[in-house]
């Protein structure tokens, strides 16, 4: 794969999610937390999925950031209390690795591109 | 993606005084809402609920905040205001209208916030699901979800319930906004849609709960089926099976890129599962709304009905099994049943929570009747859009299938609400034919908004905030719920007086939660009533707290379940009864031990 074809903006995503999700796990303080966890568990993972899909209307894209972030955490959530392996650091951690997987799926789109 | 209609009004370049204005306008009516709400004292003793103690700057501020979104909707020939002036405004409207209680009060109204926190506290304690607790455990997924984020962000839960109503809500107008892109390109008509999706929302389903969560869910998928999922019908030629092959073999995409189309289609897919995990009701308004726009041919993947229908039914089948094993859905299906349960039983009360009730069903008549009457105007000009009256009139097939514990009626009229808006904007901002520009409403029509969107604004305070007697409590009541939380061993009972009660958030199942209204259905007499109650905590082994708050006292004198004499009496029969102990009182509360 021809990585200098991978734009900045997915490389960013994929470098916030892992750093963030480390912060999230770690601990920061009390606003910053909160901030730090709504991006990893919502806002990071549903730009990255929004990214694989060709959507160019902004008002559309904003809707499903937050509709895929919140649906994907309620899956993740839901399966691993089902699975009785439920804890919220397996959530961020999850999440993580979804956003980069994202990330890594659409850096090979732009790379064949 | 599919592009959405594309607006007959080019953006403004530059701002504008009036632009300016709105916006110094909009802060100034939010400045003013938020001081004047925060000047009420509680608790609230009118049985009108917060109307009849918010103070005329209030009504003030609400009366600018109509008049300036008129004069930005109006805007001048160009079109309405600028994009983030007109957002800014209906930001305003949302903090007004939905935040109001936030400035009342920094407890969280009603009893079913609490207890849904208790259920997301209690799936994280016990990091599993066990669907014999109760119906929420056998639909987990907006449970789970918040269990993930109040952990993880670390937030107070009650302040995140506090601020669910408004946050909510702006979701729903995202959403809202995206759906009405793909029905309309009149801009003037897209901003009235979100004002008056505001100012009919009196329905007050939008705190912390798997139906708030499942209707925002619902609007994306709504969004996604008339955008990127939609098909183009050929001219229909009639009913006889031949034709009626034709015309669904003619059907054409909307978006003529198939990628586009498998992404959004897996999209759905995702969304149409976590609604069946999250929520009973939703995944069939999802089934209805995708029947009626697919048999109206305009949806193109012609087999997601079938595939919603599949999930649905396997989510009922196993994880909600149990459940349903006790409780089978058409167990109070009929349409008697239904009007009874969603109508009758609702106009009882006190003068004041009638007029609630009755203004509530007169602003839902009100916005159904305009949109009637823009249907038929459509209609007769040969321009009534199809999928805007299916999607307004098709939860209305759910009335006599359930009751829904008499909010069925409601939970309609929610879905419904953002169609029949768009339908209602045909009477206020008509246009003369297909593809028309819409022209800028006169200053005899923009006085008349003004009033209109006032009343509208009053009744839906009035329908939101009308129980605030019971349901806005003070410090002192959750002083007193957390008393008895600490006091309470496990498995004691604790008896309320009635719903709401601001209880079961911290502790949901260690203990044995009922009301004086549920062991005592028919008759509140302390002759009759007061030995029921006594005997049910006196034979529980662990014992019982008999929890005596004013707003649960008020809910059953303003729902004239009883009288305050009557409660009173009740209260002394027991409080007189062997083993019965007041243990904690303040001026709000009474806690009573009742010794096993």
């Amino acid at each position: 794969m021809n990585w200098r074809g991978v734009s900045r903006p997915t490389l960013a995503l994929a470098i916030a999610a892992a750093v963030l999700s480390l912060a999230v796990l770690v601990g920061l303080p009390a606003p910053l937390q909160a901030l730090s966890a709504a991006a990893v568990l919502v806002l990071l993972p549903g730009q990255a999925m929004t990214r694989l899909t060709p959507v160019t209307d902004l008002a559309l894209v904003a809707l499903l950031v937050l509709a895929l972030g919140l649906a994907t955490l309620t899956a993740v959530s839901t399966a691993m209390f089902y699975l009785t392996v439920w804890s919220w650091q397996a959530c961020v951690v999850t999440m993580g690795v979804i956003t980069i997987v994202a990330c890594l799926a659409r850096a090979r789109q732009e790379a064949a591109a | 993606m599919t592009s959405t209609l594309k607006e007959t009004v080019p953006p403004m370049a530059k701002w504008k005084a009036l632009d300016i204005w709105c916006a110094v306008a909009g802060a100034a009516s939010l400045a003013l809402a938020a001081w004047s709400a925060s000047t009420v004292t509680l608790p609230i003793n009118s049985d009108l609920g917060l109307i009849g103690v918010l103070p005329y700057p209030f009504w003030a501020a609400v009366l600018i905040l109509n008049v300036t979104f008129v004069v930005a909707l109006r805007g001048d020939a160009a079109g309405p205001a600028r994009s983030p002036v007109m957002v800014w405004l209906v930001a305003v409207q949302v903090l007004v209208l939905f935040g109001t209680a936030v400035f009342v009060t920094d407890v969280p109204r009603g009893e079913v916030a609490f207890r849904h926190l208790g259920i997301a506290d209690a799936l994280s304690q016990n990091v599993a699901v066990d669907p014999n607790i109760d119906a929420y455990f056998n639909w987990p997924g907006f449970f789970a979800l918040v269990a993930t984020v109040l952990k993880a962000s670390g937030l107070d839960p009650v302040t995140v319930a506090l601020w669910a109503p408004v946050f909510n809500v702006a979701l729903w107008l995202l959403a809202v906004a995206v759906v009405t892109r793909y029905l309309t390109k009149d801009p003037r008509r897209r901003w009235l849609v979100l004002w008056l999706f505001c100012l009919g929302n009196w329905q007050d389903q939008d705190y912390l709960s798997p139906q708030a969560f499942g209707f925002f869910l619902y609007l994306v998928v709504i969004a996604l089926i008339l955008g990127p999922l939609a098909a183009r019908t050929p001219q229909f030629s009639g009913f006889r099976r031949a034709n009626l092959a034709a015309w669904w073999r003619g059907r054409t995409p909307a978006d003529s890129r198939p990628g586009h189309r498998v992404s959004a289609l897996a999209i759905t897919l995702l969304l149409i599962v976590v609604i069946s995990a999250s929520h009973q009701l939703t995944p069939f308004m999802v089934l209805i709304a995708l029947t009626a726009l697919t048999m109206a041919g305009r949806v193109w993947p012609g087999r997601l009905v079938l595939i919603a229908g599949v999930v649905l039914v396997l989510w009922l089948a196993y994880p909600a099994s149990t459940y349903l094993a006790g409780h089978p859905p058409l167990a109070d299906a009929g349409l008697q049943t239904a009007i009874e349960s969603n109508v009758v039983d609702r106009t009882n009360g006190t003068a004041g929570h009638v007029l609630v009730v009755q203004i509530r069903m007169a602003l839902t008549l009100l916005l159904w009747t305009l949109a009637a009457i823009g249907m038929i105007r459509d209609w007769r000009r040969g321009h009534l859009d199809i999928r805007v009256l299916l999607l307004a009139v098709t939860p209305l097939l759910l009335f006599p299938a359930q009751s829904y514990g008499g909010e069925m009626l409601i939970r309609i009229s929610l879905f419904a609400l953002p169609f029949v808006a768009l339908q209602a904007c045909s009477v206020l901002l008509p246009a003369e034919g297909m593809g028309t520009r819409i022209k800028r409403p006169s200053l005899l029509a923009a006085g008349a908004f003004v009033l209109t969107f006032f009343l509208l604004a009053a009744m839906t305070v009035t329908g939101r905030f009308g129980n605030a007697q019971y349901d806005v409590f003070t410090n002192n009541e959750i002083d007193a719920v957390n008393r008895v939380d600490r006091l309470a061993p496990d498995g004691a009972a604790i008896i309320s007086a009635a719903h709401p009660t601001p209880w079961r958030n911290q502790d949901y199942l260690g203990h044995r939660y009922r009301t004086i209204e549920d062991l005592c259905p028919s008759d509140l007499s302390a002759g009759t009533c007061g030995p029921l109650i006594y005997g049910y905590a006196r034979h529980n082994v662990a014992g019982g707290y008999l929890l005596l708050l004013r707003s649960s006292e008020s809910s059953l004198v303003v729902q004239g379940q009883t009288t305050t004499q009557g409660f009173d009496e009740l209260e002394n029969w027991l409080s007189d009864q062997d083993g019965v102990n007041l243990v904690f009182s303040n001026s709000d509360a009474r806690v009573y031990r009742v010794g096993p």
